[in-house]
């Protein structure tokens, strides 16, 4: 099993780099916008000229990563390869989806360490806790909103036309993502998520299961 | 337990159901765009004279000052309908609902870093800091930070487990207001502990009132002081202009100025005024912290399908009430007595020796779920009903104008807002016919706020309005709600024959046809598209026997039941054989035999 996740990571060690030099990006940001931190100023307009799009073009990463993860196994027949070795397919997608969650991490966990010693020094500011279980609230949804995205991408990578996984994942995406905007970061929204999560990879199990290879 | 999982997984009913959510998701969100662009525009369209309503005059003045000869126009409460309506999105709502005076948050009042009051869950205390103005032996003033600790036993500057323990605790929202702050003086209700309590900070005191008995018309009170929703969304939408005499300052160029001073801090005098679950509006006597009787009760505003006599606050999307208080300072001169709508005290630099404060009634309003409506409602100091006054659209026929309820006029009147309303009509009828159904009859069940962003059950449907119509014949309003979902159950129709005809074709069992044709006529085009994700993706071959296309991987033909037409299989007659091997004569059969012959 971890030789197979070592194999996923090696495939796909681009995202694991991009996911750690947008990390490194957002907290530099985060750092910044404390650092010149004012009550009575609106936050400085770059974290939002900057922040918008970085948000969206890691969303569309995560998204590309799982979309690339099926449609190179599909195109190159890496299961193909794989079964005929002692590996059951189920290994090679649970090491794939593992792969996906870690790149998530490597992206997500500096932020959120960084958000909760910002925090932190913030609370200092304040007798008493002023926003308590905001970063957890937001780090979760955060987290269930990529992997779903990810899911996304496994679904939609499962394809030998070029097209189809790329523009169809581009697409699920972009409408599942304002999903945050309607729901914010309540319970409601990680309800939704984790529905939608299990129902997506039981989809991409079957899928990746009963396809002839 | 893995083969289960696997089992599980693999199973077809399981892979429709995870693609069925998988596609009701992803569905639900372009419709729920398209239902709040609509429902936006058609909101923003809507003509500025619906949107208002006013009284005029108020009724609530004593007739000495409304009817002063001097008086040029009389008073007048208003209300206005200004909603913003993307801040009732989840993701503002999240951060709103957690900013100091919010729902779920424990910090009352932030001011500055030395003014704030917050709920220590911990000690179920509240920790109130503000600065206190005092003056040094040689009359120089400054601010002392002053820290107590509440409780329901006492106030003191420590914590102190003899101070008791405040449970689920509601306070007087109108205190944040600095002015009336200044009376160092705070009302609480604890939800738990049912008993209302007085602070007196300057004393240092606690007074606990009674529990709440079972003949007080209020039992359940949720907000109690300055009664308001979502201010975020509604800012100051109800108003009052006392009466207006000319000005006699020629600097002002006769401009018309208030009677008497004014100042309405939501303070309702010798009251508190108290907001119960059902919409009720108690008067709490602030002395004997008991329910000295009814000031009123929200009104409710005419929708689409008429109003309803009774609402709660959790029916209305924003509401207001402003308690009308006529209030009388004496001063040391026995000559000199200023009278004034309202609290003015704050504003006077010398103190008055007795202030004696009348309550006059209040001025009511709540707005509709949708926001498209607004009732203006005035009860006197008995909680009488004097007036009412619903948002309206004046509608012109010629020389002839007809008033259209505001509910009803923003679907069709402004420009544009007929294509709107098919717009928001169809985006409607794309959602899963069950789910409509079920917004019927969930209608009241959903907070009003909530309804905005609601993406299964949706609250603000037409089929839901329906729902909530006054009580008349159950069976009556429940076809008449069907028959405003005929394009969702039409196309849910057409969509199960289209699928029936499919399921035939590739073979489906009819067990499975049936459950197919079921959930596509519950869940119309979300059960369509999960049909043709998940149908088998076999290439069918022509039956020899009835000519239609029939399923490889099964033994018989699902159209016609004749099985595969297979002809015998016989070896043949050569055999190749290597130099030493010689032919056995008994291992050919006659046939083959005669055969070579």
């Amino acid at each position: 099993m971890f030789a197979l996740i070592k194999r996923e990571v090696r495939d796909h060690i681009v995202y694991f780099i991009g996911a750690a030099a947008f990390s490194a990006v957002f907290i530099i940001m985060a750092i910044s916008i404390l650092h010149n931190y004012d009550l009575r100023r609106q936050p400085p307009a770059f974290s939002i000229v900057l922040g918008i799009p970085a948000i969206t073009i890691v969303i569309f990463g995560i998204c590309a990563m799982g979309s690339t993860q099926m449609y190179l196994d599909r195109t190159r027949k890496i299961s193909a390869l794989l079964s005929t070795l002692a590996i059951s397919r189920n290994r090679i997608l649970l090491a794939r989806i593992i792969t996906g969650i870690l790149a998530i991490l490597t992206l997500l966990v500096p932020l959120i360490i960084t958000a909760v010693i910002l925090m932190r020094f913030v609370s200092f500011l304040f007798p008493f806790p002023m926003f308590p279980g905001i970063v957890f609230n937001i780090s979760v949804t955060v987290f269930l909103m990529a992997f779903a995205c990810y899911c996304i991408g496994l679904q939609a990578g499962w394809n030998s036309n070029p097209l189809t996984p790329s523009l169809g994942a581009l697409c699920l995406t972009c409408i599942l993502l304002p999903l945050i905007i309607v729901k914010g970061f309540g319970l409601h929204i990680l309800v939704i998520l984790v529905l939608f999560i299990v129902a997506s990879l039981l989809r991409t199990w079957h899928t990746f299961m009963t396809t002839s290879l | 337990m893995k083969t289960l999982i696997k089992g599980l997984a693999l199973n077809y009913p399981v892979k429709v159901f995870a693609t069925g959510l998988v596609v009701l998701v992803l569905l639900s969100l372009p419709l729920f765009w398209m239902r709040f662009t609509c429902e936006t525009s058609l909101f923003f369209r809507m003509s500025n004279e619906a949107k208002g309503v006013s009284i005029a005059p108020s009724l609530l003045v004593p007739d000495e000052l409304e009817k002063d000869p001097n008086v040029v126009s009389p008073s007048r409460a208003s209300a206005n309908i200004r909603y913003q309506r993307p801040m009732s999105l989840g993701i503002f709502d999240y951060f709103i609902a957690r900013l100091p005076g919010g729902r779920f948050t424990n910090v009352y009042l932030f001011k500055s870093y030395g003014e704030w009051m917050y709920f220590d869950i911990k000690t179920g205390q509240l920790v109130h800091s503000y600065l206190e103005e005092q003056v040094m032996p040689d009359k120089t003033p400054f601010r002392k930070k002053v820290q107590l600790y509440i409780g329901p036993e006492g106030v003191s500057e420590t914590a102190d487990k003899a101070l008791g323990r405040f449970i689920n605790p509601i306070i007087d929202h109108g205190w944040t207001d600095v002015m009336q702050r200044q009376s160092r003086e705070l009302m609480i209700f604890d939800k738990k502990l049912r008993c209302f309590f007085k602070i007196d900070f300057n004393q240092r005191t606690t007074t606990k009132g009674p529990k709440i008995g079972k003949e007080s018309p209020v039992q359940k009170p949720i907000k109690i002081g300055r009664l308001s929703k979502n201010l975020w969304l509604f800012e100051d939408h109800l108003s009052w202009i006392p009466p207006q005499i000319k000005s006699s300052d020629k600097n002002q160029s006769n401009k018309p100025i208030p009677i008497i001073q004014t100042y309405l801090n939501h303070d309702a005098g010798p009251y508190l005024l108290v907001l119960d679950e059902s919409g009720e509006i108690g008067l709490l006597d602030k002395e004997s912290l008991t329910i000295a009787g009814v000031s009123g009760r929200l009104p409710a505003p005419e929708t689409y399908f008429g109003s309803k006599s009774t609402v709660r606050p959790r029916d209305l999307l924003d509401y207001e009430v402003l308690p009308l208080i006529l209030t009388t300072y004496f001063f040391e001169d026995p000559e000199e007595v200023r009278m004034a709508f309202g609290d003015m005290s704050y504003f006077f630099k010398r103190k008055p020796s007795r202030v004696e404060k009348n309550y006059l009634g209040i001025f009511a309003t709540g707005v509709s779920r949708d926001g498209s409506a607004l009732a203006l409602t005035v009860f006197d100091e008995k909680g009488k009903e004097i007036e009412s006054e619903y948002t309206k659209f004046n509608k012109q026929e010629g020389l002839r104008t007809t008033p259209v309820n505001s509910g009803k006029a923003v679907f069709f009147e402004a420009p544009w807002a007929s294509t709107l309303t098919i717009g928001k009509y169809l985006a409607e009828n794309l959602h899963p016919p069950i789910l409509s159904i079920a917004s019927y009859f969930t209608a009241s069940a959903f907070e009003a706020d909530a309804g905005h962003r609601a993406l299964f059950f949706l609250p603000n449907s037409f089929i839901a309005m329906k729902g909530r119509e006054r009580p008349v014949n159950f069976a009556e309003r429940f076809f008449s709600a069907l028959w405003l979902i005929l394009p969702s159950i039409i196309l849910a129709i057409l969509l199960s024959i289209r699928v029936s005809k499919d399921a035939v074709v590739v073979g489906l069992s009819e067990n499975t046809r049936l459950y197919w044709i079921i959930g596509t006529l519950a869940f119309g085009l979300t059960a369509y598209i999960t049909y043709r994700l998940t149908r088998p993706k076999i290439t069918l071959l022509t039956c020899q026997n009835c000519g239609r296309p029939r399923r490889p991987d099964m033994a018989k033909c699902h159209r016609c039941g004749s099985k595969w037409n297979v002809p015998e299989l016989i070896p043949p007659a050569w055999r190749v054989l290597n130099g030493t091997e010689q032919i056995d004569d008994s291992s050919t059969t006659d046939e083959e035999k005669t055969g070579v012959e």
